[in-house]
């Protein structure tokens, strides 16, 4: 290649726009964030704040006042002997003459210019550095709450989600018979654990009792302002005060917005820039990237291919997004870095395949179920641990090695149509297992309905070996939690297939995939090429879904394998392998932009439309148009 | 007859007498009553016979099973969500629906076959494919994009309480849709069997009398066999079983014209062409064909064709689950194709239609059959969807098979 590639006039002149603009972005937004700790701008909020709780605790006032009025006149009428009806009109005449009152004097509205906010100021932070506590330690109790029932949770949800489903096989005609839903495996992933168990730590009660002083403080101070007002208002008032203030899980953006609904001022352009420094820093880091990608555009491309320029574009959005709405990022970089190693050894089976020239292994599903007979096998004779897990490897290797060089028989007669054939061999043998797991002689009764035949849908691992690799010497940097076992694991099947590769036969294979006249005219047995990738294919397949399961901590049967075929093909082609050729480099590149764009996806998708299943339909399209893309460029020759 | 020709005749037709056996043994399985079965087989043959028949075109231009019809069935969708979005009942909706199918259908039918152009040779795996990003796109476009960006005014079809278009879409409300086809002329089945004996005599004759040939005793042959067909259908027992039935004549009236615009197409000169890209693409290029561009057409016909299909079917359902009707569509339709003994390269109305007959009668019977001899519905069920994947797989299996044998054979002829 050409090293000085001819970079257009109009990529110039769009870089250079998209960079003034990250430029004029960058520098607002720095300001904007800086602002925020500056005097001017903490005034800012600090005023809109106060003024917020002033409107609110006026309002208390004038009721106080209105009150006291009303009593006044009820008192007087009943004195004077009046009957009900008098004592209702002379009621509502001093609430309205009250109000009136309230509204001339001006009791319930106080301009801030007017008084000296000085000490209500500091009262007010007081507060809200006591409550800020306060919160940070009821959500640091709430996640220890939340991780010690995880396993009850675990149970649970698993006898809901199966009741569901059986519920839904019920349903006749209507419902799609089969369940053909592409989404299934994800649903379960999304359950929060129950807090209506929760309780109050004794260090959340001590800053809560920090923090009802600090309340107090501010009242003293309000109350200067407003002499109408009694310690009962001042109480009553206390939740609306308070959740004006601070929330739970609080940021600057959802305090100032806040802040100005309530107070109903106009902070200007200042503030502004304040509330969306963030967001344009943000978008600054954002266009600077789109400024390289135009100039760099062409070979960019041609390195990467167009659907991989695109989706890392859209996973490097997606991180930009997250810090705009402030989730954490600690947290979602432990998740993609969990559903790696979950999810790469599944990727890393259609390796072989594609290597030894069977083109993308859509009968993946062949492969899951005999490691999901292992695993099923580990737990009907109670081993657990690492013996279990070893154990279900060993059989799930078994058993996949068996039916792996069947299936390369067969796909050795119908060289050039594999992956419809495939497929489809890949879904029959599916339902086919599924009338096996309800007629199976498994005996435990973990794995049984309680009630009618055969095995759940979702089978619980906590009894076996369920995150047996993620907590194996997993450790804690940045908040990042790096599942080390796991990830361990993972390089360990990349290093041994990338052994094999480099190997006589693995070359071999290779070669016989490449070019199968050239191997037959050289001398190799292409036929028996293609059943090793195969088989290898197909036992990668059967380890893969056990680390998958281990992982995730359920087995999952029935139809949840039939798709996991594909979800494994958009990985690796994601990754920038073709049809025909790949590498191990696009095994980890793609499961990890892959599974990251999954990750970070559905949070970022429920923050901007909440209760949304947009993330979910993104995956859809996304996973299938990549394969799509691939299908299109590996079509018009004629292989075999 | 000889015994080898019998013998290949099986080889040939494996599927649909294995399939035969099964539903013969499902039906003394299942319990059912004749009349019960008859009654449930007629209700599901009118509402799916059309979709079957829309992949005959594909198959003959060489493009195997298009599974990527469930694009047409969107496309079928969408346009019965305006339909009752605008409020236009009955037949008139039905029709505006058909009529607003045909641009959408014949949109998605192009884009699909630029993609399948694409991808010669990996139609089938193609079509799946297609099929689930389109079902992405559908979502998409159902969930994210009506009722926020397209308004959508008539309650009943939205989710209460948050954006999208509502789970199911129900047609049988005021305004609706459902059986507006079905029920504009209903016969009882023996009446329905002479009138569609009459009609098919009637075009017997015509083909007599505009034929050069004048064959009158193939004429007598047949016409007779018709007579006789139509006399058996009067009498008690057969009326018996067939006494629950209430056939939906214009549907079956579609049905049937479909069959015929079939046979017709393919005497044009577009449905020559059609079969000389089925045989062979390079030699229909060498012919002067443009090859693409007949596949394209060939898939926007087949695209429309199930749109309609789809239309039946939700009209008869009289309600649609919104994001999953579609989903099978495919599946089913070349799964019972296949089961009337039609391969990825050859497919006849006949093999469509007693396909579409045995497939239905297994989906009736399997669950039934699987309950009384197993004990458990859900192993029927099972069954049945094993069955659909089975059928394919079988298909794909035997039609690569044989075609690697003659590609061996040639191969050593040409030593």
């Amino acid at each position: 290649m050409n090293k000085k590639q001819k970079i257009k006039r109009s990529q110039k002149i769009l870089c250079a726009v998209f960079l003034a603009a990250a430029v004029i972005c960058g520098g607002i937004g720095t300001y904007g964030v800086a602002a925020r700790s500056s005097e001017s701008g903490s005034e800012i909020l600090s005023d809109m704040r106060l003024q917020a709780i002033l409107d609110t605790a006026g309002t208390g006032a004038v009721d106080a006042y209105v009150e006291a009025a009303r009593a006044e006149a009820t008192a007087k009428a009943r004195e004077e002997g009046g009957g009900m009806e008098a004592i209702r009109e002379a009621t509502a005449a001093a609430e309205e003459e009250a109000r009136a009152l309230a509204e001339e004097e001006g009791i319930g509205s106080v301009d801030l210019s007017e008084i000296d906010t000085q000490p209500l100021a500091e009262a007010l932070n007081v507060y809200v550095a006591a409550q800020e506590a306060y919160y940070d330690e009821e959500a640091a109790a709430q996640e220890r709450y939340i991780e010690e029932h995880a396993d009850e949770l675990v149970t649970e949800s698993a006898e809901d989600l199966a009741a569901e489903s059986e519920a839904l096989s019920a349903e006749e005609d209507l419902a799609a018979d089969g369940g053909d839903d592409m989404g299934a495996d994800i649903v379960l992933e999304e359950e929060t654990v129950d807090l209506s168990g929760f309780e109050a730590t004794e260090e959340m009660l001590a800053l809560q009792a920090e923090a009802d002083t600090a309340y107090d403080g501010l009242c003293d101070e309000i109350k200067k302002i407003f002499p109408a007002l009694t310690d009962e208002i001042m109480e009553t008032l206390k939740t609306t005060i308070s959740e004006l203030v601070v929330q739970q899980g609080d940021t600057f953006e959802t305090q100032y917005d806040r802040a100005i609904a309530q107070s109903g001022m106009n902070p200007g352009l200042q503030g502004m820039i304040m509330r969306h420094g963030k967001t344009l820093a943000a978008s600054a880091v954002g266009l600077v990237i789109l400024a390289v990608v135009a100039l760099f555009y062409t070979p960019l491309v041609k390195k990467l291919g167009f659907p991989r320029l695109l989706i890392g574009l859209f996973y490097i959005l997606l991180c930009l997004l997250a810090v705009i709405y402030n989730l954490s990022l600690p947290g979602q970089i432990s998740n993609t870095l969990i559903r790696l190693g979950m999810n790469g050894v599944l990727v890393l089976a259609m390796l072989p395949g594609i290597q030894c020239g069977i083109s993308l292994n859509l009968g993946l599903p062949i492969g899951i179920i005999g490691g999901l007979l292992g695993g099923l096998l580990c737990i009907e004779f109670g081993f657990s641990g690492w013996f279990g897990f070893a154990f279900a490897i060993v059989v799930g290797l078994a058993i996949s090695a068996v039916t792996g060089c069947l299936y390369g028989m067969l796909l050795n007669r119908l060289k050039g149509s594999e992956m419809s054939v495939t497929t489809y061999v890949g879904f029959s043998i599916v339902s086919l297992m599924c009338i096996a797991w309800l007629v199976l002689p498994f005996q435990s009764s973990i794995m049984k309905w309680p009630l009618g035949n055969g095995l759940r849908t979702t089978i619980g691992l906590q009894t076996t070996y369920r995150h047996l690799l993620n907590d194996f010497l997993s450790f804690e940097v940045f908040g990042v939690t790096v599942p080390t076992g796991l990830l361990l694991f993972f390089g360990l099947c990349c290093f041994l297939v990338w052994l094999f590769m480099r190997s006589r036969t693995g070359i071999a294979m290779s070669a016989a995939g490449a070019n199968p006249r050239f191997a037959e005219a050289t001398g190799l047995n292409v036929d028996k090429m293609r059943i090793i990738g195969t088989m290898l294919s197909t036992m990668l397949g059967a380890v893969g879904i056990i680390v998958y399961a281990q992982s995730f901590g359920f087995i999952q049967l029935y139809q949840a394998p039939r798709t996991m075929g594909f979800v494994a093909a958009s990985a690796i082609l994601l990754g920038g392998a073709t049809t025909a050729r790949a590498r191990i480099s696009h095994v980890i590149i793609g499961t990890f932009l892959f599974q990251g764009v999954l990750t970070l996806g559905m949070p970022v998708a429920n923050a901007i439309v909440p209760q949304s299943t947009i993330s979910e339909v993104l995956r859809i399209i996304i996973s299938q148009g990549i394969i799509l893309y691939a299908l299109t460029k590996s079509g018009g020759e004629n292989r075999g | 007859m000889d015994k080898s020709r019998i013998r290949e005749l099986a080889r040939n037709n494996i599927v649909t007498i294995m399939f035969v056996v099964l539903c013969a043994v499902c039906l003394i399985f299942s319990g059912y009553s004749p009349s019960y079965v008859a009654y449930e087989l007629f209700g599901r043959l009118s509402r799916n016979m059309f979709i079957v028949l829309s992949l005959i075109i594909p198959i003959v231009a060489g493009m195997g099973i298009n599974f990527a019809i469930t694009t047409g069935a969107m496309a079928a969708q969408i346009a019965c969500l305006l339909v009752l979005e605008w409020g236009v009942p009955g037949i008139a909706g039905f029709l505006v629906a058909a009529l607003l199918t045909v641009p959408l259908a014949s949109l998605f039918g192009w884009l699909i076959g630029k993609l399948y152009n694409k991808m010669k040779g990996q139609e089938m795996i193609g079509g799946l494919v297609i099929g689930y990003f389109a079902n992405g796109l559908y979502q998409l476009l159902f969930l994210f994009i009506f009722d926020n960006i397209i308004p959508i005014n008539n309650p009943n079809l939205t989710i209460t309480g948050s954006t999208g278009i509502a789970n199911t879409m129900d047609l049988s409300r005021e305004g609706g849709i459902a059986s507006s086809l079905d029920k504009l002329w209903r016969l009882p089945f023996s009446q329905a069997v002479l009138a569609f004996a009459a009609v098919i005599a009637v075009i017997l004759v015509i083909g007599y009398v505009k034929n050069h040939e004048k064959n009158s005793k193939r004429l007598g042959i047949q016409l007779g066999i018709l007579a006789v067909a139509a006399a058996v259908c009067q009498t008690p027992p057969v009326k018996e079983v067939f006494s629950m039935v209430n056939v939906p004549m214009i549907t079956f009236a579609c049905v049937a014209v479909l069959c015929i615009f079939n046979v017709v197409i393919m005497r044009t000169k577009l449905g020559q062409q059609f079969r000389a890209v089925g045989q062979s693409g390079t030699v229909a290029n060498a012919s002067g064909i443009n090859v693409n561009h007949v596949r394209i057409i060939a898939i926007v016909f087949s695209t429309v064709l199930a749109g309609w299909g789809q239309l039946i079917f939700v009209q008869n359902m009289g309600a649609f689950q919104t994001y999953g009707a579609h989903g099978q569509v495919g599946l089913y339709a070349g799964a019972a194709i296949l089961v009337g003994g039609a391969s990825v390269v050859r497919a006849t109305n006949t093999q469509a239609l007693v396909g579409c007959v045995l497939f239905h009668l297994m989906f009736i019977l399997a669950p039934a059959a699987g309950k009384n001899l197993f004990g458990d519905a859900a192993i029927g069920e099972y069954f049945r969807v094993f069955l659909c994947y089975g059928v394919i797989a079988v298909a794909l299996v035997m039609h690569a098979w044989s075609a690697g044998a003659k590609k061996k054979k040639r191969a050593k002829e040409e030593k």
